[in-house]
C-alpha cells in the first residue's frame, strides 16, 4: 500500500501521464481525418497515404498509447508502492 | 513467479482448451453446413443448422457456468483473465451496429464513415486511461452504486439509476433490432418475431448465469464473430489481391475504384461543416464516391461524432462493468489493451468488406445496361437489398439504392459463394448483436435491482435475496424490451446513436469529474447529470420538430460541456466534499489494497452480525 506522503507525489505523476498519453492521441484523431485528402496523392504500399493513416495509422496509434499507458502506468505505480500485491 | 501468485491461482488454467474445443466446434459446424449445402439439402435446414447451432453452443456454455454466488453473478467471481475479458469487452462494444450498420454506412457513404469506427476506437482508449482502473478498484456491480458511494448521496445513486435506464433501453432497443434483423435473414422469419425470440434467449441466459453465463458465452460470440467477418473478405481477398489479408490489400484496390467512378461520372458532394448525414434504413442510392471525405459528413459534424460516440462508448455501463470481472486493477487495463487490439482489427476489416463491394458493383454493374447486370446483382434486387432505378440507358452509381444493414453479406453473394459463408457473415452479425444486447440488458437489470429495489428495501439483504431480485429485474427488463421492440419502428442506428448521445452527456461527464476532479460534490453530480439529460432531450426534440438544424447525432456535443460547466459550477458554489468522501477518492486512485466494495460489504455483514 502506497506510503502517505507518497500519495500525491503518485497522483501527480499519474495525472501526467494520463495527459502524455491521451492529448497526443487525441490531436491524431482530430487533424489526421481533418488533413488526410491531399495526402492521398502519395502512397504506402499501393495505398493512398491519407486513407492508410485514417483506416491504419490511427488504430496502430489507439493500440500504442494503452500499450504504452498499461506499461508505464504499471511502472508508476511499483516506483511509488501503489501497486497491487501479487 | 507469475504463475504461483494468488490472483491467478484463481483463473481456470484450462480456459484456452475449453474455447478450443468451442472453435472447432464451430468450424466443424460450419464445414458440416457446406458439406450438406454441396449435397443438395434443403436450404432451409442448412439455414435453421447455422442458427440454432451457434446458439447451442452459447447456451451450453451459459448452462455450465452457473451463478450461485453474488459474486459469480454480478462480477463472474472477479476472475476473467486480461485476455478473455478483452475479447468479451471488444464483441460487446461492437455490437450489430459495428457489424451491420457501420459496412453498410462505409458502403453508402465511403471513408465519412471513418467518423464512426474511430470514434469507437477513441471510446476504448478513453476507457481504458481514464475509467477502467478507477472502477475496478472500487468494484462496485453498477456505476450508480459507485456515484453513491463517491458522493456519499442516496439522491445521486437514484438519479444515476434513472438517467441511466434511458440511454440501456436505446441501447437495447438497437441490439435487439440488429439481432432480430439478422436472425430474421437466416431464418426467413418476420423481425418482430425473431426480437421476441432473441431478447427471449438472452433473458434465459442472464436470468439463470448472470454476468458470469453471460461473459463466457460473449468470449465465444467473439470467436464466431471473428471467424464470420474474416472468413469471407479474407476470400474475396485471395481473388482479387492474391494475398490472404484484406486489412492491407483492400487498399490496393482504392486506386482502380476512384479511376473507374471518376470515368463513369460519379460526382463529387461537398457537405456544409456541421452536416451529420447518417444513412437510414430506407434504400439509400450511392451518391458520392468513396475515397473523397466530407460528402455526407461535413468537416466539424466528422470530429464532432467522433467525440460523440467515444463518449458514449468509453461511459457505456455495460462495458465498465466488465471493469470489475477481472482479477486486479492492473489485469483491467490489460483486458483493455486487448479491446483495443481485437476491435482494431474489426474496423480495419470493415472498410475491407465495403471496399472490395463497391469495387464490384463499379466493375459489374455500372456502366452496363440494366438487361445486362451479373447473377448476383439480380439475386440482391430479388432479396430486397438492392433497388435499381435506371433512368438512362446505361446504369449509374447514383441509380442503385443499396439497404445500409445487408452490406455485411452481400459481399459473400457478390463474390459468388456458397450460400453457407453467406450465413456465416450473418451468424457473426447476430453473435454480436446478442452479445451487445446481453450486456445492456445485464446492466439494466443490474441497475434495476441494486440501485433501485435493494438500495430502498434492504441494502443488507442477504445475498440469495438480491441474486433473486437480479433475476426478477432480468426478466422485467426482457419484457419491457419485447414491449418495445414490437413498437417502435424507428431506426436502430438512430436509436444507438441516441444512446450513446445521452451517456456521452450524463455518465462520461460525471464519471470524469468524479475520478479526477475529487472536489466535485453531489450537487455538483445531480446538476451534471440533470443538464446533460435534459439539454440533449432538448436538442433532440428541437431536431426532430425542425426548430434546428443540428443533427440529434450530435446533441451530446452541446450538452456534454454544458453538463460539465453545470457540475463545476454547483460545485464551487457549494460546500467542500466531507473527509470520508475523500477517502474513498484517494483509495480508488490507487491499485493497491483490497477492492473497496467487497470491504465494505464485508465489514456491513460482520458489523451486522455483531449486532445480532
Amino acid at each position: 500500500m502506497v506510503e502517505r506522503n507518497e500519495r500525491k507525489p503518485y497522483w501527480r505523476h499519474t495525472k501526467a501521464q494520463m495527459l502524455a498519453s491521451l492529448l497526443p492521441f487525441v490531436i491524431a484523431v482530430i487533424v489526421l481525418p481533418l488533413y488526410a485528402e491531399p495526402l492521398n496523392d502519395k502512397r504506402v504500399l499501393g495505398v493512398p497515404l491519407g486513407y492508410f493513416l485514417v483506416c491504419h495509422g490511427l488504430i496502430i496509434i489507439a493500440f500504442v498509447t494503452v500499450a504504452m499507458f498499461v506499461n508505464r502506468q504499471d511502472a508508476i505505480d511499483h516506483w511509488h508502492g501503489a501497486h497491487e500485491d501479487l | 513467479m507469475a504463475f504461483t501468485t494468488a490472483r491467478t491461482r484463481l483463473v481456470n488454467p484450462r480456459l484456452g482448451t475449453y474455447f478450443g474445443i468451442f472453435t472447432s466446434a464451430f468450424v466443424a459446424l460450419t464445414m458440416l453446413a457446406l458439406l450438406l449445402e454441396l449435397m443438395g439439402t434443403g436450404d432451409g435446414f442448412v439455414r435453421s443448422l447455422m442458427f440454432f447451432g451457434p446458439l447451442l453452443l452459447y447456451g451450453g456454455i451459459g448452462i455450465l457456468v452457473p451463478a450461485r454466488a453474488i459474486g459469480d453473478y454480478f462480477a463472474s467471481g472477479r476472475r476473467v483473465p486480461a485476455f478473455f475479458n478483452g475479447a468479451g469487452l471488444a464483441v460487446s462494444a461492437i455490437g450489430g451496429a459495428g457489424l451491420l450498420a457501420l459496412t453498410g454506412t462505409f458502403i453508402i457513404t465511403g471513408v465519412d464513415a471513418f467518423a464512426l469506427s474511430i470514434g469507437w476506437m477513441t471510446g476504448l482508449v478513453f476507457m481504458a486511461i481514464l475509467f477502467t482502473p478507477f472502477l475496478r478498484k472500487f468494484g462496485a456491480y453498477t456505476l450508480p452504486t459507485f456515484f453513491g458511494r463517491r458522493f456519499e448521496s442516496r439522491l445521486v445513486r437514484f438519479a444515476a439509476a434513472a438517467v441511466l435506464l434511458v440511454p440501456l433501453m436505446l441501447l437495447i432497443l438497437a441490439e435487439a433490432r440488429f439481432a432480430a434483423y439478422a436472425a430474421g435473414w437466416l431464418l426467413g422469419q418476420s423481425e418482430r418475431w425473431m426480437a421476441v425470440l432473441v431478447i427471449a434467449l438472452v433473458t434465459g441466459l442472464l436470468a439463470l448465469g448472470g454476468m458470469r453465463a453471460m461473459n463466457w458465452s460473449s468470449v465465444a460470440k467473439c470467436i464466431v464473430c471473428y471467424i464470420a467477418i474474416m472468413v469471407p473478405v479474407t476470400v474475396v481477398a485471395v481473388m482479387i489481391n492474391k494475398i490472404p489479408l484484406p486489412q492491407m490489400t483492400h487498399g490496393n484496390v482504392l486506386v482502380p475504384l476512384t479511376r473507374a467512378e471518376a470515368a463513369r461520372g460519379v460526382p463529387f458532394v461537398v457537405a456544409p461543416a456541421a452536416t451529420v448525414d447518417l444513412p437510414s434504413t430506407a434504400s439509400e442510392p450511392l451518391v458520392k464516391r468513396f475515397v473523397q471525405p466530407f460528402g455526407a459528413i461535413g468537416g466539424l459534424g466528422f470530429v464532432l461524432l467522433t467525440f460523440v460516440v467515444a463518449g458514449g462508448i468509453a461511459a457505456s455501463p455495460g462495458l465498465l462493468a466488465r471493469a470489475g470481472t477481472a482479477p486486479g486493477v492492473y489485469d483491467s487495463r490489460k483486458s483493455s489493451g486487448w479491446a483495443v487490439l481485437i476491435v482494431g482489427l474489426i474496423m480495419m476489416t470493415v472498410p475491407a468488406v465495403a471496399t472490395y463491394f463497391r469495387f464490384m458493383l463499379l466493375d459489374q454493374v455500372v456502366g452496363r445496361a440494366s438487361s445486362d447486370v451479373p447473377a448476383w446483382f439480380e439475386m440482391l434486387q430479388q432479396a430486397g437489398i438492392a433497388k435499381l432505378e435506371a433512368k438512362t440507358q446505361l446504369i449509374l452509381l447514383s441509380q442503385i439504392g443499396f439497404e445500409r444493414d445487408a452490406g455485411l453479406f452481400s459481399l459473400p453473394i457478390a463474390a459468388g459463394m456458397p450460400q453457407v459463408l453467406v450465413y456465416l457473415a450473418i451468424v457473426g452479425a447476430l453473435a454480436a448483436a446478442l452479445a451487445a444486447l446481453a450486456s445492456s440488458m445485464m446492466a439494466a437489470a443490474a441497475i434495476c435491482s441494486e440501485d433501485l429495489v435493494i438500495a430502498l428495501i434492504d441494502e443488507e439483504a442477504p445475498d440469495a435475496a438480491r441474486i433473486g431480485v437480479a433475476r426478477l429485474a432480468v426478466c422485467a427488463i426482457g419484457f419491457v424490451a419485447v414491449w418495445l421492440a414490437l413498437l417502435a419502428r424507428g431506426d436502430p442506428l438512430e436509436f444507438f446513436m441516441w444512446g450513446l448521445n445521452f451517456l456521452a452527456a450524463t455518465c462520461f461527464p460525471l464519471l470524469l469529474l468524479s475520478i479526477w476532479w475529487k472536489r466535485t460534490n453531489a450537487w455538483g453530480a445531480v446538476a451534471g447529470l440533470g443538464t446533460g439529460f435534459v439539454v440533449t432531450l432538448l436538442l433532440m426534440l428541437l431536431n426532430e420538430w425542425s426548430f434546428i438544424g443540428m443533427s440529434s447525432m450530435i446533441a451530446a456535443a452541446l450538452s456534454a460541456p454544458c453538463a460539465i460547466l453545470a457540475a463545476v459550477t454547483t460545485t464551487l458554489l457549494t460546500p467542500v466534499p466531507g473527509r470520508t468522501m475523500l477517502d474513498v477518492v484517494h483509495e480508488i486512485r490507487v491499485p493497491g489494497g483490497e477492492t473497496v466494495y467487497d470491504r465494505e460489504t464485508r465489514l456491513a455483514r460482520l458489523k451486522g452480525r455483531g449486532q445480532a
